[in-house]
């Protein structure tokens, strides 16, 4: 197996736990909003903006990891119908334009992003934590999908000179 | 952005047409265009087609939409010093936040706001808050104790609430009215307008007067659009804000009227508390905010001793 | 040409080519979106705020229940609770003519009125009720065509994800408790007009009856499905009856759902994680495709689109039922090509505030707008109901659309039943006053 093979999986493993487990969470802090405004009489102000943080993460991370599986919705009509070279190229092309996407809007835009609310502090409502972190995994999940790309991009190629 | 030569201000707000600060806004965007002769324009984008308040605060920032109006309650999140507007009765009466707002406090306050790429032009007359509850009234903080009432997600509103006895429910405002209809909270506070317009005076039957916080609205342009602004049109753009600062007043006050008259009509029981108890009790608010702020203690007591 | 024209050609021109080039559909979405949006402002704020846009999007509490009520339906899907369902359905049709087909259908709704998502019903009950049909000699696209239209019922009946997203869309003058209501009548129809089809083929072709199930048989399924059947109870009930919102009802079903499938010991401990995961993907398609839609709906307002066609709507069609109706066919062209999703997070806020003017109630458009996309998620080429039932049916795509068109033509007629009586969405609603 290549060196780039092994850290792909190695890097998909990671990321299908980081999923497991802010699901995970995701489930636990909803229930126990429940159950502490029901049983303990009280609701924690921190409950709802901790889910929907952790909803926006498990999102577009896991947008990402849909980008290394490639199993985002796609119509294939008209790419059924190409030939076996013209399919290939077709491939490169889509992974491109994702690299593109990801490049341009999640991660120059993203660390834009990351980079206002940092500096002009914006802080959330009640757990008082920097919105740019929250924004983080914008940038982030758009380097990872980068990374993808390319690796799938070679990947097209290698098995051209294989074959 | 530019269109047949004349420079459009993109201004989008969360309220819906009929509200009284919309109103105002409109007059905003009259008196510019007539003082420009033309030359400034403003679109404005009603019913969060923009998005919610806090995400339009953050496209000011970042330059693609020029100005918006947003509460200050919304606003404290990113300017700080907005956090002293929303201290339960921070203000005497009526008269003496009007004088405040208009005077050299609220000028500053409006100021602060540019080192945060969001300028404050002016404030509007949001009028003041009460508790409003379905099935059991508020006349003294006593009755608050075990309500479930629901407030903004901001942590002084939830901390007065829970300063007076009640069960702080931080909930979407969409999913509020079914929320009261079935029992999910027991009540939430808001100004009468909004009351009305919301719809939620058909589902709760007690309306406490109690006006805990009058916490403004306030109109912004992003710095990034102001300072391509020139001196002449910068000094416009004031002026209309004044102008239709003094316009909403009347607008408000004419809301108010009609929507308590809708109220009454509809059955709602009008409560006038004893409004110092529930003084006394959201004091504790006030020495929190000055243990954590302590640099803003200062205007606080300015404010109290104006 | 004005700037917005020639945004809207780009908008429109690159979101076609690059669909049809394969590029996934939150992509295309989203670089349509990026072009069409640079040519209006600076290029540093304008793909900013697409990020921005993306994320704040989805940072909602109601959208929760999407990944919760997809947990749900997977946990039930594994945990042997489809199973069950699917034995009392048989137990109460499969002696009625195309009995098989019957219970494809009123297993989808019984699954449906449980989970939150569609594509759990098409692949939970599909997977199972293929084989069986073909057994008994029904061919599998029809089989397939009975199950990605049945399937349709469960984003009607509630729990329903897309109603939640469409009270997002309404900006809040639809509530979810009051959409939940009002889709039993309109998706009970839908199923029972499918069945009615249904019986007509296999009467023509007269397929095999099934044995009629005695009372007490009957009985002993439903025993067996009870406590999958109580989950409607509590989510739906819980929801009507204020003890809590849909999100966290979404959050309960998933609990029992658990414990449920912990109890039938057909879901072990170790399987979480991997149900997890599958649930975090299928939540990943959904809400990706979300966040993009969020940035070209913003595109829209940005560009004053709903304005536009809002008054283009009403000043050129003066009469309410041609209104409808033109509404109606654009979005069964829409269907064909947009994943459902983002239709009602794009379309929403363009037609609502035309059909309001018009008299017509926020939740009762809602009901239409997901029926009338119902269709288009059964239709190529972008039909995610289609791709799921073609697949675990093993049938290619192509293969399934000649059998499917009546049942489309079908779900038409109920659509304009549903679009033109109120009644049928607004009975419920008004009966619990929602
Ligand atoms: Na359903
Ligand atoms: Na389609």
């Amino acid at each position: 197996m290549s060196t780039a093979k092994i850290i792909f999986n190695k890097v998909n493993k990671l990321l299908e736990w980081f999923l497991i487990v802010i699901f995970a969470l995701l489930v636990l802090d909803v229930l126990f909003q429940v159950f502490s405004r029901y049983f303990l009489g009280t609701s924690f102000t921190w409950t709802e903006e901790f889910a929907r943080f952790s909803l926006i993460w498990m999102t577009i991370l896991g947008a990402a990891y849909l980008n290394a599986k490639r199993e985002h919705l796609s119509m294939d009509f008209l790419y059924q119908k190409f030939s076996t070279a013209n399919k290939r190229r077709v491939s490169i092309l889509i992974e491109v334009f994702i690299f593109l996407f990801a490049l341009v809007v999640m991660v120059i835009g993203g660390l834009n992003l990351v980079y206002t609310t940092l500096h002009l502090e914006q802080l959330s409502g009640t757990l008082r934590i920097p919105l740019g972190y929250v924004y983080a995994i914008m940038p982030f999940s758009g380097l990872l999908i980068m990374c993808f790309s390319i690796y799938h991009i070679s990947n097209i190629y290698s098995s051209k000179t294989n074959n | 952005k530019k269109e047949d030569g004349a420079k459009v201000l993109y201004l989008g707000h969360s309220l819906p047409q009929s509200h009284p600060v919309h109103k105002g806004i409109l007059e905003f965007q009259k008196a510019l265009e007539n003082k420009s002769g033309g030359t400034l324009k403003v679109k404005i984008f009603p019913d969060g087609q923009l998005g919610s308040e806090r995400e339009v605060l953050e496209l000011l920032q970042i330059g693609s939409v020029a100005a918006t109006k947003v509460s200050a309650a919304t606003l404290s999140n990113f300017v700080p010093e907005y956090h002293i507007l929303g201290i339960p009765y921070l203000f005497r009466d009526k008269n003496h936040r009007f004088e405040i707002l208009e005077g050299a406090i609220g000028k500053s306050i409006l100021e602060k706001g540019s080192k945060f790429w969001l300028r404050g032009l002016c404030y509007y007359d949001a009028g003041s808050r009460s508790f409003y509850t379905s099935s059991k009234p508020i006349r003294t903080p006593d009755d608050l104790r075990g309500l479930k009432i629901r407030v903004m997600n901001n942590q002084m509103a939830i901390n007065m609430v829970n300063a007076m006895g009640g069960s702080a429910t931080p909930l979407a405002y969409g999913e509020l009215y079914t929320a009261i209809q079935q029992g999910v909270v027991d009540g939430a506070e808001n100004n009468p307008p909004s009351f009305v317009t919301s719809n939620h005076y058909e589902i709760s039957k007690y309306y406490t007067l109690d006006q805990h916080s009058a916490v403004p609205d306030v109109l912004l342009i992003g710095t990034k659009f102001w300072d391509k602004l020139s001196d002449k049109e910068k000094i416009w753009v004031q002026q209309a804000a004044d102008e239709s600062a003094q316009a909403q007043k009347k607008f408000w006050s004419d809301s108010v009227d009609e929507s308590m008259r809708i109220a009454k009509e509809a059955g709602v029981e009008i409560i006038i508390p004893d409004k110092s108890l529930f003084a006394k009790k959201s004091k504790s608010v006030l020495e929190e905010f000055v243990n954590k702020y302590p640099d803003m203690e200062t205007i606080v007591n300015q404010i109290k001793n104006e | 040409m004005s700037i917005e024209v020639i945004s809207i050609i780009v908008l429109f021109v690159s979101f076609f080519g690059l669909l049809l080039l394969k590029v996934p559909v939150a992509y295309s979405i989203g670089i349509s979106t990026t072009l069409s949006l640079l040519l209006n402002i600076d290029k540093m704020p304008g793909i900013t705020t697409i990020a921005q846009r993306m994320t704040t999007g989805i940072d909602s509490f109601a959208l929760l229940a999407i990944p919760f009520f997809i947990l749900a339906g997977e946990i039930m899907k594994r945990g042997g609770i489809a199973n069950r369902l699917i034995n009392f359905a048989k137990s109460l049709v499969a002696s009625l003519p195309g009995g098989l087909a019957y219970v494809n259908v009123l297993a989808s709704m019984l699954f449906g009125a449980i989970s939150g998502s569609a594509l759990a019903a098409a692949s939970a009950i599909g997977s199972i009720m293929t084989d069986r049909m073909e057994e008994e000699g029904y061919p599998r696209t029809l089989s397939a065509s009975v199950n990605i239209t049945a399937s349709t019922t469960g984003l009607l009946i509630p729990p329903s994800n897309i109603l939640i997203v469409y009270a997002l869309a309404s900006g809040g003058t639809a509530s979810v408790a009051a959409l939940f209501i009002a889709g039993y009548l309109p998706g009970i129809l839908l199923g029972l007009a499918i069945m009615g089809y249904v019986a007509f083929i296999a009467i023509n072709k007269n397929y095999a009856k099934g044995k009629r199930a005695t009372l007490s048989e009957i009985w002993t399924y439903f025993r067996k499905a009870i406590f999958s059947l109580l989950l409607l109870v509590i989510v739906v009930g819980g929801i009507v009856a204020g003890i809590f919102t849909a999100t966290e009802a979404s959050v309960i079903a998933v609990l029992y759902a658990a414990l449920l499938a912990l109890a039938y010991g057909e879901m072990k401990r170790k399987d979480i994680p991997s149900i997890l995961l599958s649930s975090a993907k299928t939540t990943a398609v959904v809400m990706f495709l979300i966040c993009t839609s969020m940035a070209m709906s913003w595109l829209f307002s940005f560009e004053g689109i709903p304005e536009m066609i809002s008054s283009f709507l009403l000043e050129s069609l003066h009469n309410k039922f041609v209104i409808f109706f033109a509404i109606n066919i654009i979005l069964l062209i829409i269907g064909t090509f947009m994943d459902m999703t983002p239709a009602v997070l794009i379309f929403t806020p363009i037609f609502l505030p035309v059909v309001t003017a018009l008299g017509m109630d926020p939740v009762h458009f809602g009901i239409v707008i997901v029926l009338n996309l119902c269709i288009g998620v059964c239709t190529p080429p972008v039909g995610t109901l289609l791709f799921v039932g073609s697949g675990v049916a093993k049938v290619s795509v192509t293969q399934v659309i000649k059998p499917l068109l009546p049942f489309l033509l079908i779900m038409i007629a109920v659509l304009m039943l549903i679009s033109y009586i109120p009644e049928i969405s607004m009975f419920l609603p008004r009966l619990f006053g929602l």
